[in-house]
């Protein structure tokens, strides 16, 4: 293959827009998202030091910060999950008109924060 | 057929798999998060979480390491750096998942 394959340009070429905003946010979510799997496994080895010493992770887990750090996990998975989705209707064939491509960006963004409020109510039981 | 065109086949058929996983883990992570150290051994000790938990970190870090390794095919332009980045991406994306694996069927109260 040749090796003298042309690269993307740098972000700052680009003028902003929905499209151009939601594929930059994709992609730096999907790197947010390894690091945040990462401290998911860290956090399952931590069960290993058994119930006294779980505590300190339980109280930092059940102070604000903790509280913050779960609703940035949810959206960013949601983020995530409403952006892969959009990218396999496009894979099949749909939304790839201009005005679609927009409302289904905004649904993306707006969808996100809609969504990782819900799910937080969800599962805490509150409806 | 071609690298590219296997590399995406993966990448998408991960990214069907990875959509519902990852919505399954998000609502019962907020359920979770908070509990007593008894009822997440629980959860990550018992079926199907046990299971769902195992298969989620297998397809989410394979999808990541593809993911993040066409980040590297469009911004490194050094070769050997490119190389040595994605060799180290995909230790990372084997070692981690494994590890969290074998301490999820590990697990007993």
């Amino acid at each position: 293959m040749n090796k003298e394959n042309p690269l993307s340009p740098h972000i700052q070429i680009y003028s902003w827009n929905i499209s151009s905003l939601i594929s930059i946010s994709h992609r730096v979510v999907g790197v947010v998202n390894i690091v945040i799997l990462t401290l998911i496994c860290l956090w399952i080895a931590l069960l290993l030091l058994g119930e006294a010493n779980y505590e300190y992770i339980k109280f930092f887990l059940q102070s604000f910060f903790g509280k913050f750090l779960i609703v940035g996990i949810i959206w960013s998975f949601t983020f995530q999950i409403l952006s892969e989705i959009r990218h396999l209707f496009w894979d099949f064939g749909y939304g790839f008109e201009l005005k679609t491509s927009k409302i289904s960006g905004l649904i993306v963004i707006f969808g996100s924060f809609i969504l990782t409020i819900l799910i937080y109510l969800f599962g805490k039981g509150i409806f | 057929m071609i690298n590219a065109t296997k590399k995406w086949i993966f990448l998408k058929a991960s990214s069907i798999v990875l959509v519902p996983l990852m919505a399954w883990f998000v609502i019962n992570l907020v359920s979770i998060y908070d509990k007593d150290y008894v009822d997440i051994v629980n959860f990550f000790s018992t079926q199907p979480s046990k299971f769902l938990t195992s298969l989620l970190m297998i397809v989410a870090f394979f999808y990541s390491s593809l993911s993040i390794s066409e980040i590297f095919e469009d911004y490194i332009h050094d070769e050997k750096i490119k190389n040595f980045a994605n060799k180290t991406l995909n230790i990372f994306a084997i070692i981690i998942p494994l590890f969290a694996i074998v301490i999820i069927f590990n697990l007993t109260l």
